[in-house]
């Protein structure tokens, strides 16, 4: 029996305690008043009375049966030919699971069709045994709910404080999200420090990590981050700030300031496209028609031998892709300057475009200033341009033409590559992620400082 | 008095207004280029896909899956690996983001707990991708043992990286239903928990649904964290459930742009029209959601 397929019955027999319920229920009602809560109050406290119970107890059999199920098949016959304990058998019991489920499924031990029968045996005994006690309890929780259904019995409490339980859980996953993030990246980062010392990773300028390696005391030297902020910072913060700025505030201003309402209407989507577009479409585009022209360009200036990735292909798209974080941004730090401002330069004989450089902008600059971090803190942590468009050699260089790597490229291929998941190469991407996670955040935390701080000034 | 000239019509002030008017209209000029390029920058990006790729768009395109040559190459099983994936992450993060939402805006007490929930919301929405790839292999993958490359897998990670865009959304959608229905519905005698089931909820309904679609639709283009948790393993079967092997839309145009054989430039780009016409398809969805249901109060 299915595992998915017990969860529907407890469902199913949920629905049937709320109809029976609220049916009793609604015999017991004799007039205005005479209840505590309405028949289908009674129906939910039933039918939560079963589905509750089955689940809990369905979880906890998820988590104990696997074990069982082992030592069932271990004691077997067919076992006895089974190596001792060790990554070996597990790995045989483990494939023997695999064609016990699905018989065309490809394994590579031998040994494993031989467990298969046992193994089957096992759990199909143990999933009827599971299946037994989860609709054991639904029946046992629905039978003492629907002992409970009395005129006087609080349904409606009772189903409240379940829901108000289920909305406190709910926004406890955020939390626990981020604690999960902060907890994983550090923990790593923690056994990665074991290997490569700090010092070395944060301020060590040659990066060559190799997931097949063996680890050595002197690992360190290859695994020195420098060139990697260096790349990431020059792509995302610097070429992708110098398309995305311009470009961005220009027509922030132009639309809020200049343009008729028609073009408005038809613009701001065309915007709003460029933000939703998928980053691996503007990656296969950075690295499909970007990347050669770039490429025929440095032949062009002379550099012999140019590679096809380039920092400037990356950061060319990647400021294109910024364009509308930076415009709308901006267009709300501009509307936010009360119009007084404005109306009072116009009045004195200012042109227009002297009222938004001289009055607006300034007045808008914080607010335009952490839009901007907002967009280097996206710049910096977008992953598919960088990675099919700036390439994998760590080079320390100032040339745009260059092929350059960055922080979120290095995470990807060093996971890419079926490491080890404990050797120093797969833990650095750990490490690199929670230098990542620790910029982003302050970028974040500053610009949202400042746009309070903006608000609370024109208030 | 007739004779004397007014200081506008000297020769230096003529030539500073036509120098200032000068500035006005290249300032002017240089929005409107901004735009341009803008523009048709995203013109010759669909430009260029709808060169590439419409020549791909077949009838077997859709129904093949991948394979080794261009010809046999098709978006099926990774069309279903996406349909799975989305199944997931729509089932965790709508309830949990809805309920959370619901919590946060209409029964948490202002405290310091309550700030806590809300920085970390804020701020897992500003947290890059490719992070939640990590929670998404440490967690589900190397601590669950849950099984890499699955549809689950991705679900579990993206519903995870869309539900703080579903909770920002919702509470600004309950934020904005007027209190005056409340307090109609407290005052003829429903509970908080009935006010707000009966008739906040609903009325919130299509906002929380647009922020749904827009959340549902960066999570259909996402590819980064995808990269970390195994999907880019060649999957030439179409995965029948969500534990299986699968491979979604935006990994298999990842996967094809790698390939060296020329022949893949068409398929890459006919596979990024099918998940720009998804894509498009999401979002006007949620603009006539908004246009149609939403309330002006």
């Amino acid at each position: 029996m299915a595992p998915v397929f017990i969860i529907l019955c407890a469902l199913g027999l949920g629905l049937v305690g709320w109809f029976t319920a609220r049916a009793k229920a609604r015999t017991l009602f004799t007039g205005r008043g005479s209840m505590h809560s309405l028949p289908s109050y009674h129906g939910w406290n039933v039918a939560l009375w079963i589905i509750l119970p089955a689940l809990v107890i369905w979880s906890i059999w998820q988590f104990i049966s696997p074990g069982l199920i082992e030592a069932e098949a271990l004691a077997s016959p067919a076992a006895a030919a089974l190596p001792d304990a060790g990554m070996l058998r597990s790995a045989i019991l483990s494939e023997a699971q695999k064609l016990a489920d699905d018989p065309d499924a490809i394994v590579f031990n031998p040994a494993a069709k031989e467990m298969v029968p046992a193994v089957s045996a096992a759990v199909s005994k143990y999933n009827w045994i599971g299946a037994g006690l989860t609709l054991l309890f639904a029946f046992v929780g629905g039978a003492y709910a629907f002992s409970r259904v009395k005129a006087a019995y609080p349904a409606r409490s009772l189903v409240e404080r379940t829901v108000m339980t289920a909305l406190f859980i709910a926004s406890l996953i955020a939390i626990l999200t981020t604690f999960g993030i902060i907890a994983s990246l550090i923990f790593e980062t923690g056994v990665f420090f074991s290997y490569v010392s700090p010092i070395d990773f944060l301020f060590g300028t040659h990066w060559a990590p190799d997931p097949f390696a063996p680890v050595t005391d002197n690992i360190g030297d290859k695994y020195g981050a420098i060139p990697l902020f260096w790349g990431t910072i020059f792509i995302g913060a610097i070429i992708a700030m110098i398309v995305a700025i311009p470009l961005g505030l220009m027509s922030a201003i132009y639309l809020t300031q200049y343009a008729s309402a028609e073009l408005r209407k038809v613009m701001k989507p065309v915007l709003e496209i460029l933000a939703g577009i998928p980053t691996v479409v503007y990656g296969y585009f950075a690295a499909l028609t970007v990347a050669p022209q770039v490429r025929d360009f440095a032949l062009y200036v002379g550099m012999d031998n140019p590679s096809t990735e380039s920092a400037l292909a990356a950061g060319l798209v990647m400021g294109i892709m910024i364009i509308p974080f930076v415009s709308s941004m901006a267009d709300d730090s501009i509307s936010a300057v009360p119009s007084a401002m404005r109306d009072g330069s116009l009045a004195m004989g200012a042109t227009k475009s002297e009222t938004i450089k001289k009055v607006l902008i300034p007045a808008a600059l914080p607010g335009i200033a952490a839009g901007i971090m907002l967009a280097v803190s996206r710049a910096i942590g977008e992953t598919m341009i960088v990675y099919m468009a700036a390439g994998a050699a760590a080079n320390l260089s100032a040339n745009p033409l260059d092929s350059m790597t960055t922080v979120t490229f290095q995470i990807a291929n060093l996971l890419k590559s079926d490491g080890a998941f404990d050797h120093p190469a797969t833990l650095a991407a750990f490490a690199l992620g929670l230098v990542l996670f620790i910029v982003t955040l302050l970028l974040n935390i500053i610009a949202l400082r400042i746009v309070n701080r903006f608000r609370e000034a024109y208030e | 008095m007739s004779n004397s000239v007014s200081i506008w019509q000297t020769e230096a002030m003529t030539g500073r207004v036509k120098k200032r008017y000068n500035a006005e209209r290249r300032f002017k000029a240089l929005g409107m280029a901004a735009i341009i390029i803008s523009a048709l920058f995203l013109v010759y990006l669909l430009g260029t896909m709808l060169a590439e790729g419409l020549g791909g768009l077949d009838w077997s395109f859709i129904v093949n899956s991948d394979a080794t040559t261009p010809d046999d190459a098709g978006i099926w099983g990774a069309l279903k690996g996406s349909f799975f994936t989305m199944i997931v992450t729509l089932s965790l993060a709508f309830p949990l983001g809805v309920l959370a939402a619901i919590y946060l805006e209409e029964f948490a007490a202002r405290n310091r707990w309550i700030g806590w929930i809300e920085v970390s919301i804020n701020n897992l929405a500003a947290v890059p991708s490719i992070i939640f790839g990590l929670l998404g292999l440490a967690v589900f993958i190397q601590t669950m043992h849950l099984p890499r490359s699955s549809a689950l897998v991705a679900g579990m990670t993206l519903a995870l990286m869309t539900l703080p865009v579903i909770v920002i959304a919702g509470r600004n959608a309950i934020a904005a239903v007027p209190p005056s229905i409340r307090d109609a519905a407290l005052a003829v005698g429903a509970s908080k928990v009935q006010t707000v089931f009966h008739h906040v909820l609903p009325l919130a309904l299509p906002g929380i649904l647009t922020g749904t679609i827009i959340g549902m639709s960066r999570a259909l283009g996402e590819t980064a964290p995808l990269l970390l948790i195994g999907m880019q393993a060649f999957v030439a079967t179409p995965p029948d459930g969500i534990r299986d092997s699968a491979t979604v839309l935006p990994m298999q145009v990842f996967l094809w742009s790698d390939e060296i054989d020329k022949g893949f430039v068409q398929t890459t780009s006919a596979a990024i029209l099918v998940l720009l016409v998804f894509l498009v398809t999401m979002n006007g969805l949620a603009i006539y959601l908004r246009n149609r249901f939403e309330t002006r109060w």
